[in-house]
């Protein structure tokens, strides 16, 4: 049955037993939510809060003890409802004795994608993950970074219309962090359903739409980032901005994005602000936008935890 | 269509990792030693194609003898040892390619994708049983073609031993297949196969334990568990006897052993779609 939602969870709870059932773990309970399709949605939640949990239930990696999970509307035990589903997992460990492009083939063949189609995609994703010249080579000789690279490229392979990434900036410098963004920013434009799973609150703030606190196996918060954040921060919008001010900059802020060939900052206080505009005017850099915001995601999420 | 490229992919995936981890050059390359093996140390030489002086292993008989029976008998003993030896390699190579699969961080992606958990067990499954298979064919082949062109005689029984190796080897890997599921570690896996091969030897001796067994009871339990287990004995008895010429007498043994091969891999499969990753 079609559905609005890309994801949709009701009444999702997941018990862990030991063995002899003495004893048992609620790693979630009761977890009802929406994820609608095209938006790009943040989980949050401390350690041990349930999130690579729900993750796993929607992926049917685990059973769940009551409740369930749609994907796009279709039970996810159902083997054709992960197909459209692209997912990077957190830890993941690809083997190490396949390359680049046979990782990319391999799991790109269990998307059901056709050799000849395969063939095609390989060279452009390694291309767009700035992996061009490594996909010969096997995977034991990758750094952390450029795992988590080659992982966001398997996960496109099959251009997924529902993206769930676990910390997919887990190891990555910022470079390739800000390479993961854009190419996340260009597939929520074309209409992909980014389910983002993430402990970098600042970089959810700056890329979700739509967030979720997880907090004991229960959600404690649920809205849209722009209605929560309400408190205090500054926004600041640039451009001309040389690279090793940027660079300074990006030190400085709280959260740091492109967008549209703008560059964006958060700053947690007014003086991080008056330093950051003196270092661009000093730096011949065009400031575009000033703009309080109310409150940072951070506070929202420490207030809800600790609440 | 789409299964069948994941199959595929899976099947594929297993001999990459067999390479990768040397396990089919290692398989191969023992292989090879024991064909070079055969091919020096066996001097057979037939005479006109009449009964002569023969010279096996070093041994020189000066007695007239029936070659084509004495090069059956010789098969015989050949293949039962390359029936043991291709199963001890074997199963000492599939024991990590079947836990690999369950790796955490692995399993979950693979999990991810739209393909069944049966698929991906059977799929590890059949690529073990292909990796195996190929070795076996390898070194058999080898050996009966440097039989046939030192004695002249094709003893095309002696090829048996290629199935009879493969079909054993699957019966044992269900086994290790529902332990690595159960347990993800290749080495208990390992030592289970191990178990089951030193425990058909022993529960085959049937007619000397009902003789040493005091009461109808002990002798049931023995009868019982004999039934149960893979008879990798009884089974390397019956290729000796195929290739020797001789009357194998009752399958049961392939049977049985079969449906324990079928109870193990279903018990595997509803293992792997009841677990939590």
């Amino acid at each position: 049955m079609p559905s609005d939602n890309a994801i949709e969870t009701f009444g999702l709870t997941k018990v862990f037993r030991s063995l002899w059932r003495r004893s048992e773990v609620r790693a979630l309970q009761d977890v009802t939510l929406q994820v609608a399709r095209g938006t790009t949605f943040g989980l949050l939640g401390p350690n041990g809060a349930g999130k690579t949990t729900f993750v796993k239930l929607v992926l049917s990696c685990t059973h769940p003890t009551e409740g369930g999970a749609r994907v796009f509307g279709r039970d996810v035990w159902e083997t054709g409802a992960r197909r459209p589903v692209g997912y990077l997992p957190e830890n993941h460990r690809f083997p190490t004795y396949m390359t680049g492009a046979g990782m990319l083939d391999f799991y790109a063949a269990l998307s059901g994608m056709e050799a000849r189609a395969r063939k095609k995609r390989i060279p452009e994703l390694l291309e767009l993950v700035d992996l061009a010249k490594w996909g010969g080579v096997r995977l034991g000789k990758y750094s952390k970074g450029m795992l988590q690279r080659i992982g966001l490229a398997q996960a496109l392979m099959h251009r997924p219309k529902l993206m769930i990434l676990d910390e997919p900036s887990d190891g990555v410098d910022p470079v390739g962090r800000r390479m993961i963004r854009e190419i996340l920013r260009a597939l929520e434009e074309q209409g992909v359903t980014i389910f983002l799973n993430s402990h970098l609150l600042a970089e959810v703030e700056l890329f979700c739409r739509e967030v979720a606190i997880l907090h004991r196996g229960k959600v404690a918060l649920i809205g849209k980032v722009k209605e929560l954040t309400a408190g205090k921060g500054y926004r600041l919008t640039a451009t001309g901005v040389a690279e090793q001010l940027e660079s300074e900059l990006r030190e400085k802020a709280m959260a740091a994005a492109s967008k549209d060939g703008l560059l964006e900052f958060q700053f947690a206080d007014r003086e991080l602000l008056n330093q950051a505009i003196d270092a661009l005017r000093a730096g011949a850099a065009d400031i575009e936008s000033i703009a309080p915001t109310t409150s940072t995601l951070e506070e929202v999420f420490f207030r809800t935890v600790q609440s | 269509m789409t299964t069948l490229t994941a199959t595929a992919a899976l099947v594929r995936d297993t001999f990459r990792e067999a390479f990768a981890r040397k396990l089919f050059w290692g398989l191969f390359g023992l292989s090879t030693f024991l064909i070079l093996f055969f091919l020096f140390i066996m001097k057979i030489d037939v005479v006109q194609g009449a009964l002569a002086t023969v010279s096996l292993f070093g041994q020189i008989t000066g007695r007239s003898i029936d070659v084509k029976h004495l090069v059956r008998q010789v098969h015989a003993g050949i293949s039962s040892f390359l029936y043991t030896w291709l199963m001890f390699l074997a199963l000492f190579a599939s024991a990590g390619l079947i836990s690999s699969v369950f790796e955490p961080g692995r399993i979950e992606l693979l999990l991810s994708k739209p393909v069944s958990r049966l698929h991906i067990l059977l799929g590890r499954y059949a690529g073990n049983l292909l990796v195996v298979g190929l070795n076996a064919c390898y070194l058999v082949l080898g050996v009966w073609l440097i039989f046939g062109w030192k004695t002249g005689v094709w003893n095309s029984a002696f090829l048996a031993v290629i199935g009879t190796t493969v079909f054993m080897f699957g019966v044992l890997l269900s086994a290790m297949v529902l332990v690595a599921v159960l347990s993800e570690s290749g080495a208990l896996a390992l030592m289970v196969a191990f178990a089951l091969m030193i425990m058909s030897v022993i529960l085959a001796q049937r007619s000397i334990a009902e003789r040493l067994l005091s009461s109808e009871w002990s002798r049931n339990v023995w009868r019982g568990l004999y039934w149960v287990f893979p008879k990798v004995f009884d089974v390397g008895r019956m290729n000796m006897d195929f290739v020797q010429g001789r009357a194998v007498g009752a399958l049961d043994p392939i049977w049985s052993s079969a449906a324990f091969a079928a109870v193990m891999l279903a018990a595997s499969i509803y293992s792997f779609s009841k677990r939590n990753f």
